[in-house]
């Protein structure tokens, strides 16, 4: 009797596993994404470059600002702030910008760079940093996920590294 | 696989035409429903590649049904997934961005496609900093479709229905060794695989505590960034500095090693069963499935032949006596397909073993194959359709 059921019970949950397979494509994957796109997570900042800040407004395009990324535990990148310049198809040929970057009202860092025509052309430029807390950057393109000037779909994303630990955010 | 006949089996006991042609057609109906999309929109290249790919994998499975047997058919998909994957892959990052390298804008802006090999990594910063450390997107986008959220769901379907299988019906990595060890007619690493097998299956999990933790502490996926073969023959982050240049040195001499050198010399998979830390934590998942193989005492006659043949070293003699495999267990069936004596047989957990064993084998080949047509499937349709797109008179 034990063992009848104890086989009934391993045939249900064999046909339940082919229900699963075949309602993966159909039922399962759209409803794991939205479980996981309400799961909570979010890509390290690392990566993403962190939280939004405030964005502050320009003739044709918009600077966005980042909060500040500290690295965790012995994560191996510098903290940095990371800045957005979209759109990039809006940018002027050349783009130089004093942006306050702590909210005090104070530039930070001036952005120098020349926007490519083809958006394929690597970019280069300069960062500027017009006080202690930040490091200056020379020729940079894509050195490390600390210090970049890169362009992207989002825009041309500048990260400019912190000189030591902020004391706040 | 056998050391003294060529044969992989024993003479195939075939099954009607009529009986492995109806046991066939739910599986030709499956693929015809996975590729409609693919009549419906897409170019001429890609019909031809769904055609094939739905009669390839329709053939295989009438196949497995009129021979009786697994690991050969299941084979021969598993080296072509794994030969044609890089094939498309490549073929796609080169028309996008004329490199294999990733450059750091995609890593910045989230496009870089995920792969479930990093999954371990993720777990412990997922867990208690709700962070991933994985610089692609969490849910698909029109740049970067293979999200986080896609390829976890479809790897956590698998794992369900699959348990460890997966590494014999999903992983589009594993073909590659797979296929290199089927070259040589003959071992000529026996007495290393005799003597170090035992102690070499342990690497793996020695590996996964050392990425889980690494990745927990430093906060970066470090299978992703220092141990992954096969970087080799997908992305890799662009060399720009000293440690990206010693990092695809590392990546090309694994794959040389592990995927290539060792699988031939050897005839086993090499890097799936002493290397892979994923391959360990799929094996977590075997305890949990409900299909496996087992060894009906009766029957066995401990001739060994199943040990030596099986690739990933998860027989032992004691397993054996014991009726079961080990953890690490792909359910590929290359044992059962060898025994001469039918001792070794599918078998459905909670169902007396060897009672209708052909039963458990239909309904994890049913679900096996499903999963395999759908993703393997829809990659070798690709691939096929990128190969057709490089002929100079398409």
């Amino acid at each position: 009797m034990r063992e009848r059921l104890q086989s009934v019970l391993a045939y249900t949950g064999a046909g339940f596993m082919l229900l699963v397979a075949v309602s993966v494509p159909f039922v399962l994957m759209p409803a794991f994404t939205k479980v996981v796109g309400h799961a909570g997570v979010h890509i390290d900042a690392a990566y993403s470059g962190g939280t939004i800040a405030r964005t502050i407004q320009r003739p044709g395009y918009r600077i966005v600002v980042y909060q500040p990324v500290q690295p965790r535990l012995l994560e191996q990148i510098e903290p940095f702030v990371q800045i957005v310049f979209r759109p990039a198809d809006a940018l002027p040929a050349r783009v130089c910008d004093e942006i306050d970057l702590d909210g005090d009202g104070r530039p930070d860092v001036r952005v120098a760079f020349a926007v490519p025509v083809d958006p394929r052309t690597p970019l280069r430029g300069d960062v500027t940093a017009l006080n202690g807390k930040y490091i200056s950057l020379a020729n940079v393109a894509g050195e490390s996920f600390s210090r970049l000037m890169v362009r992207t779909e989002n825009g041309i994303v500048v990260r400019v590294p912190l000189n030591g630990n902020l004391a706040h955010r | 696989m056998a050391s003294r006949s060529s044969n992989l089996t024993h003479p195939p006991v075939f099954r009607g035409v009529g009986r492995s042609i109806l046991l066939t057609v739910p599986i030709a109906l499956w693929s015809l429903l996975m590729f409609t999309p693919a009549f419906q929109h897409a170019g001429r290249n890609l019909r031809i590649g769904a055609v094939a790919a739905i009669l390839f994998m329709t053939a295989l499975f009438f196949l497995m049904m009129r021979t009786g047997e697994t690991y050969r058919w299941r084979r021969i998909f598993f080296v072509a997934l794994g030969f044609l994957f890089p094939v498309g892959f490549i073929a796609s990052l080169v028309a996008e961005r004329g490199t294999m390298s990733i450059p750091i804008s995609r890593m910045v802006s989230g496009d870089t496609p995920f792969c479930f090999m990093v999954t371990p990594s993720l777990l412990v910063p997922a867990a208690f900093a709700r962070t991933i450390i994985f610089p692609g997107s969490i849910l698909p986008t029109a740049s970067n479709p293979h999200s986080i959220a896609v390829m976890i769901g479809l790897w956590f379907a698998f794992t369900l229905v699959l348990g460890k299988a997966w590494c014999s019906y999903a992983c589009f990595f594993g073909g590659i060794e797979e296929g290199f060890a089927a070259f040589p007619k003959r071992r000529r690493l026996h007495k290393f695989i005799t003597r170090w097998g035992s102690r070499l299956r342990l690497v793996p999990w020695a590996i996964l505590l050392f990425v889980v933790l690494g990745s927990a502490v430093l906060f970066e996926p470090v299978y992703c960034m220092w141990l992954c073969p096969f970087k080799t023959v997908t992305e890799f982050p662009a060399v720009r500095n000293v440690e990206t240049a010693i990092q695809f040195g590392v990546f090309i001499a694994l794959f040389a090693g592990l995927v290539v050198a060792l699988p031939f010399l050897t005839k086993k998979r090499t890097q799936c069963g002493f290397f892979c830390p994923f391959g360990a934590f799929q094996s977590l998942f075997n305890k949990i499935n409900l299909f496996e193989i087992r060894f009906d005492r009766a029957k066995c006659v401990d001739c060994t032949l199943c040990q030596t043949t099986c690739p990933t070293v998860a027989l032992s003699s004691e397993s054996i006596r014991e009726g079961k495999t080990l953890l690490n267990c792909m359910k590929c069936g290359a044992c059962v397909d060898v025994c001469k004596k039918d001792a070794a047989v599918w078998h459905l957990k909670g169902t007396p073993v060897a009672v209708k064993p052909e039963r458990a084998r239909l309904l994890f080949l049913y679900g096996a194959w499903a999963l395999a047509t759908m993703f393997g499937g829809s990659i070798l349709a690709n691939s096929v359709a990128a190969m057709i797109g490089f002929l100079p008179w398409k």
